[in-house]
């Protein structure tokens, strides 16, 4: 499913150049479960962006389903993340003037989905994360663990084959992050990729894989 | 998802309703400019034609005076005379003079029973009453009859009417005027003139009838000539062409620039509307400037809206907006403070020109009647439409260029 050849990535700050990933390849099958590991600064956030195509890659190819990413435009790499990607951050980023319904709403605004598919699709979605009584409210009237539930919800909406969770819980207690991750072991029972990123062995060993970096490589 | 689009759009205006408010009010105070500028320098500009057509509308004035060059023997220096015959013939000698009628001005007193004023006395042929706007409000202008008999009539303006007769019916009376009676035909209607020539304005003047006046007075020679021209563009050779008439038949230097002294109100009208153009093509610069600082506002309220946005941004784009999509919301919220401030202003503006019609004629006799007119919407609605764009695209490429990493980073 997705397939990386050397892939590099090099930040060009000012005069220096830093250089985040370092040929990276790797190969991640449809169905599989994922943990990225790594210190700080070793590129798992890199990787991550690239992998969910809110980057490209300095060098190197990306084969998503086979097809070369490289050379797509922004608004076409806008699609795949629409179509393809689901999100969920560390520090959940949802809006915060909409409410959960409504953050959960946004995905499918920019797929065109008719209004009665979005209403039965968001239902579904809040009574999966439990939270259907809420919908009505905004994120900072939600505790830590709802509003990551929300953000999964929203990565959810177009019901994306990929998800991509950037330290989910590291904003949360063990309890709430604990069902977060249950929660995306059943998605990836349900078929769905998971790839996270943590700093948490226990949390990784939900996972099928581990990868490991260590200075933008690949570590053995 | 258009509801959702405008839902969303109300929600971030009202988010901060100082801020929007206070936005709104330099582009509602730029609109108001815009329009009261070029709607009032239009009614000027109006008020002061209608007060100019006041005096005549395409007309020429001719004055002899006095030669400057010396001619066929005769030294410089020597007074042009002409005849009223001799201007009533011009038309037969001279083409393109629609109407043409000679001039006789002086000094008299003019009395109806005890009340006795010194006004101006004009001797004049039919045509006149066209040339200079003199309409009857009540009774007649002389007529061809009038000029055969010599009969002793004569119309007078508002103003004299009134000082002779206060509130009663001047017509039919008689009123001495330098001690011979005069019946009165009829009473010119009141009228605006900012311009005049020889003695009182029309208000206060008495008309008769040329051949009455030069019987009466002996005079054999003309004040002036007035004459309007087929086509008012080509006043200045029909001019030219008189001149050369006359200089045959008096005996001047047809190019002597001081023979004839000539006022050519259709010249000075074109520049009188070339003026007002520019005047008005200025107030609309000054109105765009203030309204362009409004949208500068606008447009610098919009990009701390884009910054203090950027996570909001940076979330749509990481679940698929394009960034079209992005450019569009920005764009569209600049505009509808645009637009909502340039509607309010035209409302505000509506009100003050609807006041200013409604206000008496000492007012509006100098600035006219301001209205929002078909030139003064359109030209006011593309400034805003033009500066609403520049100062809503700029933001809004702004936001569009973000990038999701770095926003989501924040």
């Amino acid at each position: 499913m997705i397939k990386f050849n050397k892939i590099k990535k090099i930040y060009h700050m000012g005069t220096q150049s830093l250089e985040a990933l370092s040929g990276v390849s790797l190969q991640i099958a449809a169905g599989e479960f994922v943990t990225v590991m790594g210190p700080s600064g070793s590129g798992k956030s890199t990787l991550m962006n690239i992998i969910g195509c809110l980057d490209t890659p300095t060098d190197g190819e990306y084969f998503l389903e086979g097809k070369n990413v490289a050379g797509l435009t922004f608004d076409q790499l806008a699609s795949i993340r629409n179509k393809m990607m689901g999100f969920v951050f560390q520090n959940f980023n949802l809006l915060p003037y909409a409410t959960a319904w409504e953050n959960i709403e946004l995905p499918m605004l920019f797929n065109g989905k008719n209004a009665r598919n979005r209403k039965e699709r968001i239902t579904e979605l809040l009574n999966e994360v439990g939270l259907l009584k809420w919908k009505e409210h905004r994120p900072s009237e939600l505790s830590g663990g709802q509003q990551q539930r929300i953000a999964l919800a929203r990565a959810l909406a177009n019901d994306p084959p990929i998800i991509l969770a950037d330290a989910p819980t590291g904003n949360l207690d063990s309890k709430s992050g604990v069902e977060i991750i249950e929660l995306l072991s059943r998605l990836w029972k349900k078929g769905h990729t998971i790839i996270m990123v943590t700093h948490d062995d226990r949390l990784a060993s939900h996972s099928q894989r581990i990868i490991h970096l260590f200075d933008g490589r690949e570590a053995d | 998802m258009i509801t959702i689009f405008f839902r969303n759009l109300v929600r971030d205006l009202m988010r901060q309703p100082l801020r929007t408010i206070l936005t709104l009010s330099g582009v509602i105070w730029g609109t108001f400019s815009v329009i009261l500028l070029i709607a009032f320098g239009e009614s000027v500009g109006k008020a002061q034609t209608k007060r100019f057509h006041g005096m005549g509308y395409g007309i020429v004035l001719m004055f002899p005076s006095q030669t400057t060059l010396p001619y066929k023997g005769f030294q410089k220096g020597k007074p042009i005379r002409i005849t009223p015959e001799q201007v009533e013939d011009i038309p037969d000698k001279v083409s393109d003079i629609e109407i043409i009628s000679p001039e006789f001005v002086r000094s008299c007193r003019m009395r109806y029973e005890r009340r006795e004023f010194l006004n101006t006395v004009r001797g004049i042929n039919p045509p006149f009453e066209l040339m200079r706007n003199i309409i009857p409000a009540k009774g007649r202008f002389i007529n061809p009859l009038d000029m055969k008999e010599k009969r002793r009539v004569c119309l007078i303006g508002d103003v004299l009417a009134t000082d002779l007769f206060s509130t009663s019916d001047p017509m039919g009376k008689s009123i001495f005027i330098e001690g011979v009676p005069f019946t009165v035909i009829g009473i010119m209607a009141k009228k605006l003139q900012n311009s005049n020539y020889n003695g009182n304005r029309d208000e206060r003047c008495a008309f008769m009838p040329w051949t009455t006046y030069s019987a009466l007075y002996g005079d054999k020679y003309v004040s002036n000539i007035i004459f309007r021209p087929l086509d008012f563009n080509r006043s200045a050779e029909v001019t030219q062409g008189i001149k050369n008439h006359l200089s045959k038949l008096i005996g001047f230097d047809p190019q002597d620039p001081d023979a004839i002294f000539v006022w050519d109100t259709l010249e000075m009208e074109k520049s009188f509307q070339t003026f007002f153009i520019a005047f008005n093509i200025f107030l609309g610069v000054i109105g765009s400037f203030t309204l362009l600082v409004g949208g500068v506002g606008v447009a610098s309220i919009m990009m701390v809206v884009v910054e203090e946005r950027g996570r909001e941004i940076g979330v749509k784009l990481a679940v698929g907006a394009r960034r079209r999509t992005i450019l569009f919301q920005f764009f569209i919220e600049s505009l509808t403070i645009m637009l909502i401030g340039g509607l309010v202003g035209f409302a505000f503006s509506g009100a003050v020109v609807r006041l200013v019609q409604t206000m008496p004629e000492a007012v509006t006799q100098f600035v006219g009647t301001p209205q929002i007119s078909p030139l003064v919407a359109v030209s006011s609605i593309s400034i805003l439409l033009l500066i609403g764009t520049v100062s809503g695209f700029i933001p809004a490429r702004n936001a569009a260029s973000t990038n999701p990493i770095t926003a989501l980073r924040k």
